[in-house]
């Protein structure tokens, strides 16, 4: 297959996920009242956090509410609760008819995945102009930061796209992930900082946080869009994000790898 | 040139092992013991282009399984498959644009969205163009009469209305080669003959290879010539249906209904036994006053029995029926064969 081919078709495979984001609008619409919820709940919280005090480890209160909403925004478009259709598709044996497609599995999954996210845009749209409303938005320190918490944003979501896939690749041994799903969920919207900003985690876990992939999805790109993380430090976290998806790239195909040998098409 | 060809192909599954004693499942947490099952144990075939196989046998004969590895869902576990020269499970992309697959079980079609979506997803991933694509979705669309519920979404169709959409959706792009894995599992009878009339004329007008399996010997006697059947993971038959039926059910029925109402028996004809009405096993016309006779074509003709019935009996009406396949396979399965 050429290039132009497979770009086709993974496209293909990403208006089918937009599509059945899209066509559920009751699902959508409890999505938006819900982030709209959350986001206005941070923002009053932290507000509260901050009645009365001065900047808390260097952070100010705009910025901390900025970020609590921003970030609630993010993780809902990022890592909707049932991101990929993967695991349910390698326990009803479903997986054998995407196995039977030209293009190559993990770009099928890819390309509905991303389709899911951009289906799920508007949400993060709306949450944004929900915090936007209520005065919580800052605007970047310059459009060179502006400039490089976009591209920090997509290196965000390739970072969780990735990470998503591997946890969902378990399934082909385990048959069975819904545990270490929830765990991996619950970790990573802790870890991300997309709960709290790493700012304010303690030193030792912060500094274990550091070494771990979740942080490039979500704290990366808001720290730098507030201008909390600046300069060299931030092209350097934009660095890391660069190097997380080479590794976790290299990982997912190692693991595909062996994951296609155990295919084992369940029932029928 | 064969366009499919099996050698010596075997797949193993392993799974955790059964245990015994005190706490079995307990134990079988902590084991590493695993049972191998052999669902195909050496197979060997080849299909010619053009063909219209039947791939019959028993539940787990390990007809899906054959399918699982011709397909590149599964890899062999020794042996070699080769379709249109290609290793279906070493060059899976490849192989996908050469064949059409419907697994009756499950559907490839997009649940969440309607059946159009699904057609135009799949002309994406096949890179169909524009005027292909509509050219053909037009063509099945009348063919299959699908206007109803092109824009309905899956999810919400009915089995034979699913069914009609993945067999399009399997053959989108023009494919040499389907695969129909149980294609009229659950359908009524209409909608089975809408299916199988319809599998019948793409393999004649565009010679398209069919394998097909499929637990319903009405289909088989319908749409193939040549049948394959396996038991336990191998061979047991592989020729012409006809064949078939001459080799395990040498016979035919010769039905009657006399005039003579109170006649039950007739007396003995040469080369002709009296069976069971239900030996027939179709729905007689006249049942509690037919006679049914079992004979061999290759000792007596059948003019030649009808002459001698009437001969001695005033004859109302007569048929002869063949045996159908269902007892002939069922005979297969059970081994007496031999």
């Amino acid at each position: 297959m050429s290039t132009a081919e497979q770009v086709r078709a993974f496209r293909g495979m990403t208006r089918a996920g937009t599509r059945s984001v899209l066509i559920y609008r009751g699902d959508l619409i409890t999505g938006a009242v819900t982030l709209v919820i959350q986001v206005v709940l941070a923002i009053a919280v932290w507000r509260i956090v901050y009645s009365g005090r001065g900047p808390v480890d260097g952070v100010d209160a705009r910025t901390a509410v900025a970020y609590a909403a921003i970030a609630a925004c993010l993780q809902s478009v990022l890592l909707p609760w049932q991101f990929s259709s993967l695991p349910m598709r390698i326990r009803n044996g479903q997986i054998a008819t995407d196995l039977t497609r030209p293009l190559g599995l993990i770009w099928q999954v890819f390309g509905q995945n991303l389709g899911v996210l951009l289906g799920r845009l508007p949400l993060g749209a709306i949450g944004l102009a929900a915090a936007a409303i209520l005065g919580a938005l800052t605007l970047p320190p310059g459009w060179a930061a502006g400039l490089l918490s976009l591209v920090a944003t997509v290196g965000g979501v390739l970072v969780a796209m990735l990470c998503n896939l591997i946890v969902s690749m378990v399934t082909f041994w385990t048959f069975e992930v819904s545990g270490p799903l929830i765990v991996y969920r619950f970790g990573s919207a802790f870890l991300s900082g997309s709960l709290i900003p790493l700012w304010f985690m303690p030193g030792w876990l912060r500094a274990s946080v550091e070494w771990l992939p979740f942080q490039a999805q979500v704290y990366t790109p808001v720290s730098i869009y507030l201008g909390q993380t600046r300069g060299g430090q931030a092209l350097a976290l934009v660095g890391v994000q660069l190097v997380w998806v080479v590794l976790l790239t290299v990982l997912l195909e190692l693991v595909w790898r062996r994951a296609r040998y155990r295919v084992v098409v369940q029932g029928g | 040139m064969a366009v499919i060809e099996a050698a010596e192909l075997v797949k193993e599954f392993s799974r955790p092992a059964v245990l015994e004693g005190r706490l079995p499942r307990l134990r079988a947490l902590f084991s590493t013991k695993r049972d191998i099952t052999r669902a195909v144990n050496g197979v060997n075939f080849e299909v010619e282009p053009g063909e219209l196989v039947g791939y019959l046998g028993p539940n787990g004969a390990g007809k899906s399984t054959t399918i699982k590895m011709l397909t590149g869902i599964l890899t062999p576990t020794s042996g070699v498959c080769r379709v249109a020269g290609l290793e279906p499970s070493r060059d899976r992309a490849r192989n996908a644009r050469n064949i059409g697959v419907v697994f009756g079980q499950r559907t490839q079609l997009w649940y969440d969205l309607p059946l159009r979506d699904s057609f135009e997803v799949l002309a994406d991933l096949y890179n169909l163009d524009r005027t292909t694509y509509r050219n053909r979705v037009g063509l099945f669309t009348e063919l299959l009469d699908l206007s109803d519920f092109l824009d309905t979404p899956v999810r919400s169709l009915s089995l034979g209305q699913r069914m009609r959409g993945d067999l399009v959706a399997a053959m989108l792009h023009e494919p040499s080669i389907l695969f129909l894995d149980e294609p009229t599992v659950g359908l009524d009878v209409v909608a089975k003959a809408r299916l199988t009339e319809f599998i019948a004329e793409t393999n004649r007008s565009a010679g398209t290879t069919v394998v097909l399996t499929t637990h319903d010997m009405e289909d088989v006697e319908r749409l193939c010539q040549r049948i394959i059947v396996i038991d336990s993971g191998t061979v047991l038959y592989d020729g012409d249906l006809s064949r078939l039926k001459e080799r395990f059910m040498p016979y035919r029925f010769l039905v009657l209904t006399l005039a003579e109402r109170s006649i039950r028996r007739v007396a003995d004809i040469p080369f002709a036994t009296e069976v069971e009405t239900s030996a027939v096993g179709t729905v007689l016309p006249y049942p509690d006053r037919s006679v049914v006779l079992r004979f061999d074509p290759r000792e007596i003709t059948t003019p030649e029995l009808i002459a001698r019935v009437s001969q001695v009996y005033q004859v109302d009406e007569l048929s002869i029926v063949d045996p159908r396949l269902t007892d002939v396979i069922s005979k297969l399965y059970d081994g007496l064969l031999t």
